[in-house]
């Protein structure tokens, strides 16, 4: 990795946000009736945060992810990333996209997925090998590369896709509900092998998630979000210790944090049944 | 975990495994259907209704050169008029991938509307502009029945492809031959080569009809001289030639198949 020494990445905001968002507003038009996923929502994500979007359905996390990534283009609002449009970052390559089904192209190889972004941007032949192998290790799946992703099980599955995402050195990586469809026991392990990998790569991560406790223990912050209209309802610092662990999970203050997530949450909720 | 497919504890012998083998079951098929054949064309005793397998062979025999140089040219109609409206097909295909939604729409009523006029009407017309000599209009007519046994099927498989999946290319800036050559055409190959192999049986059948419209050589030509003659074997005699000649187009596609999407033959087998 480029940037293998990196030391535990800030929390602290730094002058310059990596990602900006300024008041953004996503407006759906279904058959007439309109429906505001996202409402003026504001975030800003220093370089090496990372970051989890956490809320009920609905809430508009993923079309926030969406928004980042310029897959969908917002109302209003402003987006900015390392001073680009989602546009002009996407054209530059700029982050790798984890989606919530792995999305792994049945026809190739699990090496040949893993090039596959590394072939559309035209890396010479010997370099995209060298670089997929590379990342497969990273995910503990060189055993695997002549497998086909139909051979494997969900969870490696997931992990050849952040392989794939991984494999031309984005700066930042979007990850939505990438470990939404495992059982508890995979995506704790997964977990820990995604904090390695951020540790070692020294990337920014925005990850998506429905689960109270996966948001605390991954991120340096968590923006707590509520649904109807889709909006921001608070962001809270995940202040532990790194490099986190197994106990971690068992630390007070990891609880107060997941409280406070959870707090941050019923009274979004309250909101809605007062409409 | 990765799972291979499960295979039996020990090892089956080898007469076994000729036995289970696809050419042992051809052959088994073919010695009892040929010898059902046989049995009930004597026992029937019509040779100007059904000639029996012996019989096919005899005149085989009497004039080996007839069906072979005839055959050659039909055999020549089918595999030109099969590349060739398959290859317009696959391009036509991709072609209204890319144009705007009205003209997609326009071709597809098109080709709808062309594909409910007979073939044979067609086929006909063809004769009549493209002449009877030669090959060439018998070319054009299986290419036309290839090309629309194929265009369809291919141009929905390419234009249908997983949104997720198209979205994995959208993240990397992919142009649109790229999302042509990684995605729409490997994920629509599994149905391609099905098409395909219907497409190769639509030129087959397009050859023979446009023979029977107006040559004076090839298998149609020889159906329809022998059965003026009154010489039912030798009807019978072209039609096998063309099950061969049928029998081996399929065999070499599916060769294609198993080397282009042996991952799909092998994925749909451990589902």
């Amino acid at each position: 990795m480029s940037n293998a020494s990196a030391t535990h990445p800030n929390p602290e905001r730094s002058s310059q946000p990596l990602v900006s968002v300024r008041d953004v507003s996503m407006v759906f038009n279904t058959g007439g009736a309109q429906t505001i996923a996202l409402q003026n929502a504001s975030l800003e994500v220093a370089a090496g945060e990372f970051i989890s979007l956490i809320g009920p359905s609905g809430c508009g996390k993923t079309t926030l992810l969406r928004l980042l990534a310029d897959l969908i283009q917002p109302t209003s609002g402003s987006i900015r990333i390392g001073g680009k449009t989602p546009e002009e970052a996407r054209k530059s390559r700029a982050y790798g996209y984890v989606f919530q089904a792995p999305v792994l192209y049945e026809w190739r190889t699990v090496l040949a997925n893993v090039m596959l972004p590394l072939e559309v941007m035209n890396f010479p032949a010997a370099e995209r090998k060298q670089r997929a192998e590379k990342m497969l290790a990273l995910v503990g799946l060189e055993k695997f590369a002549k497998h086909y992703p139909w051979q494997l099980s969900g969870g490696m599955q997931q992990r050849v896709s952040i392989a794939r995402a991984l494999s031309f050195d984005p700066q930042l990586l979007f990850m939505d509900e990438p470990f939404g469809a495992l059982d508890e026991i995979t995506r704790e392990n997964l977990n820990l092998e995604l904090l390695r990998l951020w540790r070692e790569t020294g990337k920014t991560v925005i990850f998506v998630t429905h689960s109270i406790p996966e948001a605390v223990f991954l991120s340096t912050r968590v923006v707590v979000m509520t649904p109807r209209p889709g909006k921001i309802e608070t962001i809270i610092p995940a202040d532990l210790p790194q490099p986190r662990n197994f106990e971690t999970r068992e630390t007070p203050r990891f609880f107060e944090v997941a409280t406070a997530v959870r707090e941050s949450l019923r009274k979004g909720h309250g909101f809605e049944v007062v409409e | 975990m990765a799972q291979n497919s499960a295979s039996p504890a020990q090892k089956p012998g080898p007469l076994r495994t000729f036995l289970g083998s696809e050419t042992a079951r051809w052959l088994l098929f073919a010695t009892v259907s040929v010898g059902a054949w046989e049995v009930w064309a004597r026992w029937y005793n019509a040779p100007f209704l059904l000639p029996a397998p012996s019989r096919i062979l005899g005149e085989f025999a009497k004039s080996p050169t007839l069906v072979l140089t005839n055959g050659w040219v039909t055999t020549q109609e089918i595999l030109a008029g099969f590349v060739l409206g398959s290859l317009i097909a696959l391009l036509a295909a991709m072609l209204l991938l890319v144009l705007p939604k009205l003209v997609e729409d326009f071709i597809f009523r098109a080709v709808i509307t062309l594909n409910s006029i007979p073939f044979v009407a067609l086929a006909s017309l063809v004769v009549v502009w493209l002449g009877v000599n030669g090959i060439g209009s018998k070319v054009a007519i299986a290419a036309l029945y290839a090309f629309f046994a194929l265009v369809y099927h291919a141009h929905k498989a390419m234009a249908s492809t997983d949104v997720l999946k198209e979205e994995v290319l959208t993240s990397y800036n992919s142009t649109f031959i790229q999302r042509l050559r990684f995605l729409k055409l490997p994920s629509a190959l599994p149905i391609i080569f099905t098409s395909l192999k219907g497409a190769a049986m639509a030129a087959v059948n397009g050859a023979i009809v446009g023979e029977l419209f107006g040559a004076f050589q090839g298998l149609g030509f020889m159906i329809l001289d022998s059965r003026y003659v009154g010489n039912t074997a030798r009807v019978f005699l072209a039609a096998v030639f063309c099950t061969f000649v049928g029998w081996l187009l399929l065999g070499v596609l599916a060769v294609l198949e198993r080397r282009f999407v042996g991952w799909h033959l092998e994925m749909t087998r451990q589902a």
